[in-house]
């Protein structure tokens, strides 16, 4: 079943002729980017990157040129799935005529384990309620999905403490893990399988598969963050009137990108241009967003930031029956002031076990001070 | 004896706020003040104190319709400080976005401000009621020229791109020659349209001024005549009058020159593309007569298509979108041909590659005087006409020179205080 | 048919420059709304009062503050375009009395208020459009808006959003390069960061702009020493 690669390029060549646009991860403007690939050579041999809260920087490395040697691209498979923009219907004499969904064969080479676990959480939230999402169902059955595994986690990464990763289990067409001399290549479906069978190969060994599981091994022990869960979906609705919430809305930019690089945040409102209604991600720090009657339901910024911690590691789990939050390090990486949430899901919910911070006045001001102190 | 006073309020279809007074007795003009009221914002002074980096953005603010000849100026004043050339393919695309800027502001002007004078409407709007094709032709080119300025520049006012020493980013010309080529027909047509205009049979003995260059109808560098750009602020120079917010310029010691389009095409007709050439073989070399500068600003839009398309053929994209410029102190001039004129800027950094000094003189500044004069030829043989109909045939006159009245209103004396 | 007026104070004419610039749609316009007062673009102006008046450029001499209110008395909606109308524009970042001599020998024959100030420092304004220059979608939606009898719909939040939706790389983030974008309102589609340079806030401050925040990302030690690292 399981092959090993010599290379990349009869798997690209052959998706390609088989009529998917393949789309990889490529280096542009010193950050790793999803781009459409028409070769191995492509992809971002020997770059590595560097992440820490509020700090992305690549670099060529010195050493061996590992293809995926770096950890989650600002891009997440959300902008095939759930695309930033996208037109709903236009106004033609007098008639909403709705307009097509775009869904065209992708094949996403590289994927990551997180990656493959927030599609499985969009899922989900588009597709598991009484009104399925058929723009959604139509992008996503069109993707082609190839994952690999995370050899080298990046510094905000805690997939292993959310049990998404690092390495891919379920929910894709082939996995690769990258061996020092090519690419273990599992199947996950039929096609995949087929795919792997018609390209030059050969039968992956004992040996083969004892690297791959020390690559993810070493990868999962080398996670640069971790969480906390148990007991958190509690713990978190319980400091709904903690002072910390503001503490950390005095540090936090509600710039939204924290939710707009998150692959699971599927938030959107709807514009008008012309004669056309677009439908196009919004946000819960925005305060448009949060508005009811004409006026935002979580004004101040602490609520606003609540409102999202909550919602991923608490009331997601009431709807969907999931955590929102899959451990890719995108939001504390991408996030300007550099709020980790890992750290901030620890202060507010450790806050719990300490103290009674729901009281008034001095004792929630000294709170904060206490907070500040931490913070230091 | 009769005395006789002509105001008029505020000038239409120009770019920016002005307004015009004359005072006649016994038939002869004895005042003729062109006023500029536009409120002074003082750029010079504000550029002081701050980074050598920031005048491209800072003095693209003075004028929304030509930002970015402020921006060419700007750089290569403050480049030619640091000992930087811009040459090459970033050469090439400082072109481009100039000529997007001609092609935007030329349609502008002919379309929507110049044309309704000669076809007897108030407005392009107006006029498109009756003539609603070719002003549709005026906004697509219009729109070609904008799109061109936000290909390179990444918007059509204000273009954020342009730095010392390059760009922030190379653009993606992708598309570009098939809306050029396009835009070519629309220009080409636009010379014969406005060809056949009824043209006042006027010609004024101007003096020009306009950058020369040996090899190419000179847009962004070049000589003014007889002197080098670095030697400007020795034949250019500028008194405050009191009926304005803008300073009149003096070409050595005279005043009254004329820079822009009838400059250019005068100094510089044999340096035109061969389209243009072409399509400028019925007006021929010479042309004086101001009410005709809508044919040369036709052609010369030709010119920019046609030298675009030239452009966007050999353009290979270079390493780097900028070669490095470090500051160091001195004093730098810079000239550059706005779609109205020849735009002088001079800068000195200080120690600390701060703005110690700008000074920056616009083309409409420096036509003032002259457009004061076009119009007292104009008035005085006509004082006996009704007022509504000399102040239509004064506007007329004054929109020749196509005055951009917002960029009038910003610049200063030579002597700064110290 | 209602009637549009377009109004200029000290600015540099690219905000009323951009309803020009609808060359798709400027026709379209005309037909749906009587364009009555416009010098820069009509010689013919018929008398107000005028349903909307768009308005370009700061205050900073005594006519101009009499003119605003003559303006304000004859707009049933008073709008203001783009940075200078609605913040004071760059003019505004130095008070005049210091400047007038450096630029004028005379400073006498010039008449200018201390400050350039915006428009809602002199009259009551019914909507701020931003930007430097404003955007003409925005610009677009703002007279349907106004035509229809509705609120704009014009988003208040960071320029981050638009950048985000756009795909580029955070410059702030991934290159270390100061950006405005965090604390600046949205509308130009994240121009300067898909230019591979930081923001520079032509749209003014986002609806919670936290400046405070953002110039501890700045200036604080491991910002700096982390971006010289990536050299």
């Amino acid at each position: 079943m399981d092959v090993v690669l010599a290379s990349l390029e009869p798997l690209i060549r052959a998706l390609r002729e088989g009529g998917h646009t393949v789309v990889g991860p490529t280096v542009r403007d010193g950050v790793i980017r999803f781009a459409e690939l028409s070769s191995a050579a492509d992809l971002p041999a020997g770059w590595r990157d560097e992440q820490e809260p509020g700090r992305y920087r690549l670099h060529a490395s010195s050493g061996p040129a590992e293809v995926f040697g770096f950890a989650a691209s600002p891009d997440s498979v959300k902008r095939y799935t759930h695309p930033p923009r996208s037109s709903l219907f236009r106004w033609i004499e007098d008639t909403a005529v709705e307009t097509p969904v775009e869904a065209p064969r992708l094949a996403l080479l590289g994927v990551r384990a997180c990656d493959l676990a927030a599609i499985a959480v969009q899922d989900r939230v588009f597709l598991g309620g009484r009104h399925p999402d058929e723009a959604y169902r139509a992008r996503r059955e069109a993707l082609f999905l190839i994952a690999v595994t995370c050899s080298t986690p990046g510094g905000t990464c805690f997939c292993a403490s959310m049990g998404s990763g690092p390495r891919a289990t379920t929910g894709f067409d082939v996995a690769l893990t990258e061996l020092a001399d090519g690419f273990l290549a599992e199947p996950g479906t039929a096609r995949g399988r087929d795919l792997l069978a018609a390209l030059p190969h050969r039968p992956a060994t004992e040996d083969d598969r004892e690297a791959a599981e020390r690559i993810e091994s070493t990868a999962a022990a080398r996670m640069g963050r971790r969480v906390d869960l148990d007991g958190i979906r509690e713990r978190l609705v319980e400091q709904r009137e903690s002072p910390l919430w503001d503490e950390i809305a005095s540090r936090c930019l509600m710039c939204a990108s924290c939710t707009m690089v998150c692959p699971t945040c599927f938030c959107v409102t709807t514009e008008d241009a012309d004669d056309e209604r677009f439908e196009r991600w919004d946000s819960c720090f925005t305060l448009g967003f949060t508005e009811l009657g004409g006026e935002p339901v979580r004004s101040s910024g602490g609520a606003r930031y609540r409102q999202w911690l909550t919602h991923k590691f608490s009331t997601w789990v009431d709807q969907f029956g999931t955590y929102g939050c899959v451990g890719c390090g995108r939001c504390v990486t991408w996030c300007p002031a550099g709020i980790d949430l890992t750290e901030e899901l620890r202060a507010v919910t450790e806050e719990a076990g300490t103290r009674d911070v729901t009281t008034q006045g001095t004792e929630a001001s000294a709170t904060v001070s206490t907070a500040l102190e931490r913070l230091r | 004896m009769v005395h006789r006073t002509i105001r008029v309020g505020g000038l239409t279809r120009v770019e920016g706020e002005g307004a015009l007074l004359v005072r006649a007795r016994d038939g002869r003009v004895n005042d003729l003040q062109l006023r500029i009221y536009e409120p002074p914002r003082f750029f010079e002074a504000l550029l002081r104190g701050r980074a050598f980096t920031e005048p491209p953005d800072i003095t693209a603010r003075i004028c929304g319709i030509c930002p970015v000849a402020y921006q060419m100026s700007a750089c290569q004043a403050l480049e030619s400080i640091c000992g930087v050339t811009v040459d090459g393919p970033l050469r090439d695309l400082r072109l481009l976005l100039y000529y997007g800027e001609w092609i935007e502001s030329h349609a502008l002007h002919i379309y929507l401000l110049h044309a309704p004078d000669f076809l007897g409407y108030p407005s392009g709007i107006a006029m498109a009621r009756d003539h609603r094709a070719v002003v549709e032709r005026g906004l697509a080119l219009k729109k070609a020229g904008n799109d061109l300025v936000a290909a390179v520049g990444g918007r059509a006012i204000h273009p954020v791109n342009v730095r010392l020493g390059g760009f922030h980013r190379l653009p993606d010309l992708r598309g570009l020659s098939e809306r050029l080529e396009h835009a070519l027909t629309l220009a080409l047509e636009t010379v014969d349209w406005v060809s056949g205009f009824d043209f006042p049979d006027v010609e004024h003995d101007y003096r020009f001024l306009a950058l020369t260059h040996p090899d190419e109808y000179a847009i962004l560098s070049g000589d003014l005549p007889g002197f080098p750009v670095d030697e400007w602020p020795l034949h250019i120079t500028e008194e405050q009058v009191p009926h304005s917010t803008a300073l009149h310029s003096r070409l050595d010691g005279r005043r009254g020159y004329l820079t822009g389009p009838l400059a250019r095409y005068n100094l510089n007709f044999a340096k035109l593309s061969p389209r243009a050439r072409e399509a400028a073989s019925a007006l021929g070399p010479v042309c004086l007569n101001p009410y005709k500068s809508i044919v040369v600003r036709a052609i010369e839009t030709v010119h920019a298509c046609d030298e675009s398309l030239r452009i966007l053929d050999r353009y290979k994209p270079p390493d780097a979108p900028t070669v490095p410029v470090e500051p160091r102190p001195g004093v730098g001039h810079g000239a550059s041909e706005a779609p109205r004129g020849t735009l002088l800027h001079r800068y000195r950094i200080d120690d600390d590659g701060l703005i110690a000094e700008a000074d920056i003189v616009p083309p409409t500044a420096q036509n003032q005087a002259r457009i004061e004069d076009d119009l007292r030829v104009l008035v005085e043989p006509r004082l006996g006409l009704p007022v509504p109909e000399l102040t239509a045939l004064c506007e007329r006159a004054i929109r020749n020179h196509d005055p951009c009245i917002s960029c009038s209103a910003h610049f200063l004396e030579l002597c700064l205080e110290q | 048919m209602k009637k549009l007026a377009v109004w200029k104070f000290a600015s540099c004419d690219g905000c009323q420059l951009t309803l020009l610039d609808c060359e798709d749609e400027l026709l379209t316009v005309a037909a749906r709304i009587e364009i009555a007062h416009f010098a820069e673009a009509s010689s013919v102006s018929s008398p107000g009062p005028y349903d909307l008046s768009l308005v370009e450029g700061s205050i900073s001499t005594p006519e101009d503050r009499e003119r605003i209110r003559h303006v304000r008395r004859i707009s049933k909606h008073l709008v203001t375009i783009g940075a200078c109308a609605t913040a004071g524009g760059i003019q505004a970042l130095r008070e005049t009395p210091a400047l007038l001599p450096v630029v004028y020998a005379r400073p006498g024959y010039i008449a200018t208020l201390d400050r350039a100030t915006p428009v809602s420092a002199h009259v009551p304004v019914d909507f701020e459009l931003r930007g430097c220059p404003i955007d003409k979608r925005q610009l677009l939606e703002v007279i349907a808006a106004f035509l229809a009898g509705r609120r704009p719909v014009i988003p208040t939040h960071s320029v981050c959003v638009e950048c985000k939706a756009r795909g580029n790389p955070c410059v702030l983030v991934a290159h270390g390069t100061p950006c405005l974008g965090p604390v600046t309102q949205a509308g130009c589609g994240a121009l300067c960061p898909a230019f591979n340079r930081g923001c520079f806030g032509c749209f003014g401050p986002m609806e919670t702009p936290n400046p405070a925040a953002l110039k501890i990302t700045v200036e604080s030690p491991w910002y700096t020493e982390r971006s010289e690292s990536a050299g």
